[in-house]
C-alpha cells in the first residue's frame, strides 16, 4: 500500500497532537496512531518529531503529563490537554480555517 | 516560564533523562507488541519497531534539544569535557596557555599604559571642554604651531572671542625659598586669577587669588602645592595667613591646592598671581605665556579654532609688526597631557596586537596538529548524532577555555610587567599611575574571548568537516584531508608574515636609535657635573653684584683638586629649554617684520666653552674683561655665522629686535661649533651666546653650572661648601652629570625601544616555534612515507632536503608577504624614525635574512629526526 508522504509544518503537527488529545489523555504511540486514524493515514508521525513536539508543548504549558499503566501493564507517560492547550487549539483551528479558506478561494479563482 | 523550566531541567537533569529513556523505550515496546499482535515473531517485531523508531538515542537527543536550558547544559558539558581534554594533554595545554598568557599579558600591559595615559580622566570637572590655546606661527625663519602666546594676544583673544566661557594665562616661575630650614629651589607657576574658573578647581584650605591681587604691584600672596605643604611645612593648617620668603621677598600664604592638582606641570610646587603690568598686557612681541581656556557648552574645538582664527586675522591687520604670520591653534588639554607619547604608545599597541595574532596562529597550528589525533573521536561523535554546529561549538568552547586560562595567567603577567615597566620607565616619561582597573580587566576578558574564537574557529571548522568513512576505517593513516593541511600551512605563512612586520618595525626603531646616539652633541658630556644655583633677591639686583659672585664662585670651585674647568649658562643643552629672539644685522636693508631671523640665545660665564669642551672655531672666548665698560660682545654658533657671507662673522655687528629698536649694537667676537641645545633631530638651530658679565638687553641670568672633573660627583660636598661660604642662603639644586642629562633626554626613546626590542624578540621566537611545530608534525605524519622512500634508496640528504624544503617554502612565502605588508605599514612609523627611511632596504633585507635563517634552523631539527627514521621500523609500524 502506498502512503502519501506529507511533510508537516511545525504548527500543523502541534495542532494535530492537540486535536488527538482533545478526546482524552493518551500516551505517545496512542497519539501517533490517533493522528494516523483521523487523517486517514495521510500523516504518519515519526517518534523523532513526536517526542520533541510533546516535550516542547509540555514546557509551553499546553499539555500536562502523568505516568500511568499502559495496555501491556507497563508504566507509560500519558499526555492531556490543559486549559491553555484548549484555548490554543481553538485559536489554531480558527486560524487554520481562515488560511485554508483563503487558499481554497485563491486556487479556485 | 522558560527560566522555570530551564532551572527545573538543569536541577533534575538525571531524573528527566531517566524518564525520557523510559518513555521512548516504552514506546518501542508498545510498538513491538502492536506488531506481534499483527502476527510477527517477537524478534522480528522488535527489529521492525527499532527501524521505525529510527534509533532510540537519536530520538532522545532530538527531544533533549528542544528542552529549555538545553543550551546551557550543553555548554556546561562542553566545558567539563574541554577541561578533561586539557588535563589529559598537559604538554599541549601548558604550551598553549603559556604562549597565550604572554600574548594577552603583553596586550594588557600596553593597554593599561594607554588607559592610564590616553584614556585617564583629568581631575577637573568637564575636563573635555578644557583646551590649550597657542600661537600658530608661520614665518620664513620660524615655524611653530604651538608657540607660547604674547600677553597682548592673550588679552585680545580673551576680549574678542565668543567661544570660551573663561580663559587664563600661565607663566613658568621658580624661586629660592629661604627661611625656616635649608634654602631650596622650588618651581611653580604664576596664574592669572581666572585660572580657578577655567579649571573649576579650588584650594582645599584657604582661598583663591582675587582679581585685585592679580595686578602688578599688588601685595604678594601665594598658594602652596600639596606636596610642598606636606614636605616643607609638615601639613600644618595654620600656615595659611603666615609669611614665607621667596627670592628674599615676603609672600603671604593664602591657601593649599588639592593633592591631585598637577597643573600644568607635575613638578609645580607653588602658585602666585600673574600680576602683569598694563604695559606687559599690551605687548604683542614677547611670547612667554601659556593659555588655557574652557569651551562654552556645545562649542567644538574646530568651532573655537575657526572663531579665534578670525580674531587672529583682525590682530594681524591691527598689529602687522608683531602679528604677521601669527595664527591660533586650539588643542584639547588631554592631548597636551599625552603629548609625544601618543604615537609611540599606539605603535607599541599595534606591535603587541600583531604579536597576539601570531600567538593565535601558533595555538591554532597546535590545534590543527591535535585535530588529526582527535579525528576519530570527532568522527565518532558525528556518527552518534552530533550535528556539525554542535561539534564546532564543542571545539570552540575548548579553545575559549584555553584562552581564558591564558587570559588569567596573562593578567598576572601584565601585573608583573607593569611593575617592571614602571621601575624602568625614565622619569621624563612621567608615567602616571598605571594599574589594572575594571576597564583593563574587561579589555583582557574580551581579548581572551576574541583570541579563543580566532584561533579556534578554523581548526574547529576543518575538524568538523572530516570524511566520516575514511576516518573511521581502522588503520587509515592519511586521515587529514588536503584542505586541512593547506589551512595549517597558510596559518604558518601568516604567522611568519606577521613576524616579519613586527621585526621590521622594531628593526627600524633600533636602526634609528643607533643613528640618534651617534649624532655629535657639539660638547663632551663625559666627566661634567652640573647643578643649578640662581641668584635672586635684593643682594644681587645689580650686574656688578652678580658678576662679583660669579667670579668668586668660579675661582673657589676652580681651585678644588681635580677640577678642569667651571662655567655657568642660562639654559643647559638637551634640557629642552631655551629662549629665542629676532635680530637685525648691521648694514642690511630693512626687511618687513617677520622676515627677520629668529635666533636662540643664551648667557654664559667665562669658562663655559672650555668646561664643556665646545671648540672655538674662530675668534676668541669670553673673558672677565668683557665687563659692563667693554663693548657688548657675542659668540655665535657656526650655523648663525652663515648669516654673513663665507661665515665671516668676526667683527660684524647685530642688534636684538627690529632694525629701528633703540638697542645697542653687539659685536661678534667668536664662532663656536654648533651645540645640540633643544633636540638631536634636524638641523642645528642658529644660536648666539652673550656674556653674563654684560647687560646685552636680554634680561637673562645664569642658572646652571658645569664643572669638569674626572670624579666630579665626589666633589659635590666641596662645591656646596664653597658656595655656602660665599652665600649661605643660596640653594643648590638639580645636581646631575651631563651624561645623566643626555640619557634622560634619550630615555623615552630608549625605553620605547627596549620594549619594542623585547616584542621583536618574542615575534622571532613565536615564528620559529610555529614553523618548528608544523615541521615536526609533518615529519610525524610522513614517517611511513619517509621509511618507504629510504627503503627505495633515498639518501638521508634527500630526506632533509624534502623536509627543510617544505618548511623553507612556507618561510619564504611568509617573508615575501610580510615585506609587502611592512612596506604599507612602516610609513606610519616615519615620524618616530630618525636618519632611517621607513622603507630602509638594509633593515628589510636584514630581517628577511635573519628570519629565513631562523626558519631553516627551526625546520632542520625535525628534519634530522626524519633523517634518523629506520626504514624497517617505519614500515613495520601498523
Amino acid at each position: 500500500m502506498m502512503r502519501v508522504q506529507v511533510e508537516l509544518l511545525q504548527g500543523t503537527l502541534d495542532m494535530l497532537i492537540m486535536k488527538a488529545l482533545a478526546l482524552g489523555e493518551m500516551h505517545g504511540l496512542g497519539i501517533s496512531r490517533r493522528i494516523e486514524q483521523i487523517t486517514k493515514g495521510t500523516f504518519q508521525v515519526k517518534p523523532g518529531s513526536l517526542f520533541p513536539a510533546l516535550h516542547r508543548m509540555e514546557e509551553s504549558g499546553w499539555l500536562s503529563a502523568s505516568w500511568g499503566e499502559s495496555e501491556n501493564n507497563r508504566r507509560a507517560k500519558y499526555y492531556q490537554l490543559t486549559k491553555a492547550g484548549r484555548r490554543q487549539l481553538e485559536s489554531e483551528t480558527q486560524r487554520w480555517g481562515r488560511i485554508s479558506l483563503a487558499i481554497e478561494r485563491a486556487l479556485e479563482a | 516560564m522558560w527560566l522555570k523550566n530551564a532551572i527545573r531541567n538543569l536541577r533534575h537533569k538525571q531524573q528527566a533523562d531517566e524518564l525520557l529513556d523510559e518513555e521512548v523505550h516504552g514506546y518501542a515496546e508498545l510498538l513491538a507488541e502492536e506488531k506481534i499482535r499483527g502476527g510477527m515473531s517477537i524478534a522480528e517485531a522488535r527489529r521492525e519497531a527499532k527501524m521505525e523508531l529510527g534509533g532510540i538515542e537519536q530520538v532522545k537527543e532530538q527531544t533533549r534539544e528542544v528542552r529549555a536550558g538545553h543550551f546551557l547544559e550543553t555548554l556546561w558539558q562542553d566545558l567539563r569535557y574541554g577541561a578533561r581534554m586539557l588535563r589529559k594533554n598537559p604538554g599541549f595545554t601548558v604550551v598553549a596557555v603559556l604562549t597565550l598568557a604572554l600574548g594577552i599579558g603583553a596586550n594588557t600591559a600596553i593597554f593599561s599604559m594607554i588607559d592610564a595615559i590616553l584614556l585617564s580622566r583629568l581631575p577637573y570637572p568637564n575636563a573635555s571642554r578644557l583646551v590649550m590655546v597657542w600661537e600658530d606661527v608661520h614665518l620664513p625663519h620660524y615655524q611653530n604651531n604651538e608657540d607660547t602666546p604674547a600677553p597682548g594676544n592673550y588679552v585680545d583673544w580673551k576680549e574678542q572671542n565668543s567661544v570660551f566661557s573663561s580663559m587664563a594665562a600661565i607663566r613658568y616661575r621658580s624661586w629660592n625659598l629661604t627661611g625656616s630650614g635649608e634654602p631650596v629651589r622650588i618651581e611653580g607657576e604664576a596664574f592669572s586669577a581666572d585660572i580657578f574658573s577655567v579649571l573649576q578647581t579650588y584650594p582645599v584650605i584657604g582661598r583663591i587669588f582675587t582679581a585685585d591681587e592679580d595686578r602688578q604691584g599688588a601685595s604678594h600672596v601665594a598658594l602652596l602645592g600639596y606636596g610642598l605643604w606636606t614636605s616643607r611645612f609638615g601639613g600644618d593648617r595654620t600656615i595659611v595667613g603666615r609669611t614665607i620668603q621667596l627670592d628674599g621677598e615676603d609672600y603671604r600664604v593664602i591657601g593649599v591646592m588639592p593633592r591631585e592638582f598637577r597643573f600644568p606641570d607635575p613638578t609645580d610646587q607653588l602658585y602666585v598671581p600673574l600680576g602683569l603690568s598694563a604695559e606687559e598686557l599690551a605687548n604683542h612681541h614677547s611670547h612667554y605665556l601659556r593659555v588655557v581656556a574652557r569651551l562654552k557648552p556645545g562649542v567644538t574645538v574646530a568651532k573655537a579654532h575657526s572663531d579665534l582664527q578670525i580674531v587672529a586675522k583682525r590682530l594681524t591687520a591691527q598689529y602687522p609688526d608683531s602679528n604677521t604670520g601669527v595664527g591660533v591653534s586650539v588643542v584639547p588639554l588631554r592631548e597636551m597631557v599625552a603629548g609625544d607619547l601618543r604615537l609611540p604608545l599606539f605603535v607599541l599597541f599595534g606591535v603587541v596586537a600583531l604579536l597576539l595574532l601570531m600567538v593565535c596562529a601558533n595555538v591554532a597550528s597546535l590545534l590543527f596538529a591535535r585535530a588529526s589525533v582527535r579525528a576519530r573521536e570527532i568522527a565518532m561523535r558525528a556518527a552518534l548524532g552530533a550535528s556539525r554546529a554542535r561539534l564546532v561549538l564543542q571545539l570552540l568552547v575548548e579553545s575559549v577555555l584555553l584562552a581564558s586560562l591564558g587570559g588569567i595567567l596573562g593578567l598576572a603577567f601584565a601585573f608583573w610587567g607593569i611593575y617592571v615597566l614602571r621601575s624602568y620607565a625614565p622619569v621624563t616619561l612621567d608615567l602616571p599611575e598605571v594599574h589594572l582597573d575594571a576597564l583593563v580587566c574587561v579589555f583582557t576578558l574580551s581579548v581572551s574571548l576574541f583570541a579563543g574564537i580566532i584561533f579556534g574557529l578554523a581548526p574547529a571548522f576543518q575538524s568538523s568537516r572530516l570524511e566520516l568513512s575514511s576516518v573511521l576505517q581502522e588503520g587509515a593513516r592519511e586521515s587529514v584531508p588536503r584542505a586541512h593541511r593547506r589551512a595549517h600551512a597558510s596559518l604558518i605563512v601568516t604567522e611568519i608574515a606577521l613576524g616579519v612586520v613586527v621585526l621590521i618595525g622594531t628593526g627600524l626603531l633600533l636602526h634609528s636609535f643607533v643613528q640618534l646616539e651617534e649624532i655629535p652633541l657639539g660638547f663632551q658630556a663625559q666627566n661634567v657635573l652640573t647643578f643649578r644655583a640662581i641668584l635672586r633677591g635684593p643682594a644681587y639686583s645689580s650686574l656688578a653684584q652678580q658678576t662679583a659672585f660669579y667670579r668668586q664662585m668660579i675661582e673657589h670651585i676652580g681651585s678644588l683638586p681635580g677640577v678642569g674647568g667651571v662655567g655657568g649658562i642660562s639654559f643647559l643643552p638637551l634640557t629642552l629649554q631655551g629662549r629665542t629672539t629676532v635680530v637685525s644685522i648691521e648694514g642690511r636693508a630693512p626687511v618687513a617684520s617677520g622676515q627677520l631671523p629668529f635666533i636662540d640665545y643664551r648667557s654664559v660665564s667665562p669658562g663655559y666653552f672650555l668646561t664643556m669642551q665646545i671648540p672655538i672655531r674662530r675668534g676668541r672666548n669670553f673673558s672677565w674683561s668683557d665687563d659692563s665698560k667693554a663693548p657688548l660682545a657675542a659668540v655665535v654658533s657656526a650655523s648663525m655665522a652663515r648669516i654673513w657671507p663665507n661665515g665671516d662673522a668676526i667683527g660684524k655687528r647685530f642688534k636684538l629686535g627690529a632694525p629701528d629698536a633703540k638697542l645697542p649694537w653687539i659685536t661678534v667676537v667668536g664662532v663656536v661649533t654648533n651645540v645640540r641645545q633643544l633636540g638631536l633631530v634636524g638641523e642645528p638651530r642658529p644660536a648666539m651666546y652673550f656674556a653674563a658679565t654684560q647687560d646685552s638687553g636680554t634680561g637673562d641670568t645664569l642658572r646652571d653650572w658645569v664643572v669638569r672633573a674626572p670624579d666630579s660627583v665626589v666633589l659635590m660636598p666641596a662645591i656646596r661648601s664653597a658656595i655656602s661660604s660665599i652665600d649661605p642662603s643660596l640653594p643648590v639644586s638639580r645636581v646631575q652629570t651631563m651624561e645623566q642629562i643626555r640619557s634622560t633626554y634619550l630615555g623615552p626613546q630608549r625605553f620605547e625601544l627596549s620594549l619594542a626590542g623585547l616584542f621583536g624578540l618574542a615575534a622571532l621566537i613565536l615564528a620559529a616555534v610555529g614553523l618548528y611545530g608544523v615541521t615536526s608534525y609533518t615529519v610525524a605524519r610522513r614517517t611511513h612515507e619517509i621509511g618507504i622512500r629510504m627503503a627505495l634508496g633515498a639518501q638521508r640528504r634527500d630526506v632533509v632536503r624534502l623536509i627543510v624544503g617544505q618548511g623553507a617554502r612556507l618561510a619564504l612565502i611568509g617573508v615575501a608577504i610580510g615585506i609587502g605588508v611592512a612596506l604599507v605599514l612602516t610609513p606610519l612609523l616615519s615620524s618616530l624614525l630618525y636618519g632611517v627611511s621607513a622603507t630602509d632596504p638594509l633593515t628589510f633585507a636584514g630581517v628577511a635574512i635573519v628570519l629565513t635563517i631562523v626558519a631553516l634552523a627551526a625546520c632542520y631539527i625535525p628534519a634530522r629526526r626524519a633523517m634518523r627514521v629506520d626504514p624497517m621500523v617505519a614500515l613495520r609500524y601498523e
